[in-house]
């Protein structure tokens, strides 16, 4: 477990949120801004939603960095987070083939997501993807990656 | 054969400036439009440029470093 992994519970599923997983798509607290609030601390908010609530926007994160699980291990059969190396490779599959497709995200990151390669700014380091998110604002301390750090910076940019 | 019609793209990140892409890709705004899917194209990395999400050499300015 990465000692930047945090935890949130409200007594009846504890939301697990790995960073280090996160691409920072947007999609949650675009959708449930009363749960996720990235400018708040502790960024996560269980009493701003019900657990239903939670739980379908936990289903949409794009990524693994989302994840939940019921406290009562009786309902341990609802646990259907943690995908298997069997789904992930899936779940690659499907991305293989498709096109790229690059999105901007308002005040925030490109999001990709296809079959693609991305070489480092070293012109030597060549990595296969099928998605991932790319700094927009010059801050990022994980170059060419996002890290959330358009928020922080406060950028603000919109394209239509 | 089908590596060539294997739909992929590449992306090149050009050191202290923009993100260069290349290939099979396409480009949508916020609302979801295809802005862009001709290639290559040069997209903002610095968030200095006056023509988002393009490249307009303000990395230079704005003095973005790897």
């Amino acid at each position: 477990m990465d000692p930047n992994d945090r935890s949130y519970t409200n007594g009846e599923i504890t939301v697990h949120w790995k960073p280090s997983t996160c691409i920072h798509a947007t999609t949650c607290y675009k959708e449930l801004g009363r749960v996720f609030n990235p400018r708040h601390r502790p960024w996560v908010n269980m009493k701003g939603a019900g657990t239903d609530k939670i739980i379908e926007i936990i289903k949409k994160c794009p990524t693994d960095a989302l994840t939940y699980e019921w406290n009562d291990s009786s309902k341990e059969s609802e646990k259907p987070q943690q995908l298997s190396d069997e789904a992930l490779s899936e779940s690659v599959e499907k991305m293989t083939g498709k096109p790229v497709e690059i999105r901007i995200m308002k005040n925030g990151p490109y999001v990709v997501e296809g079959d693609f390669s991305v070489t480092g700014a070293d012109g030597v380091e060549k990595k296969q993807m099928v998605m991932t998110s790319f700094c927009r604002c010059g801050a990022s301390e994980d170059m060419p990656f996002c890290d959330g750090s358009h928020r922080i910076d406060n950028f603000t940019s919109s394209c239509d | 054969m089908d590596d060539k019609k294997k739909k992929t793209a590449e992306f090149k990140v050009l050191k202290n400036g923009p993100l260069q892409v290349s290939g099979d890709f396409k480009l949508l705004s916020m609302g979801g439009k295809v802005i862009e899917s001709g290639n290559p194209i040069f997209l903002c990395r610095c968030g200095g440029s006056k023509n988002k999400p393009f490249c307009d050499g303000s990395h230079r300015r704005v003095g973005l470093r790897d």
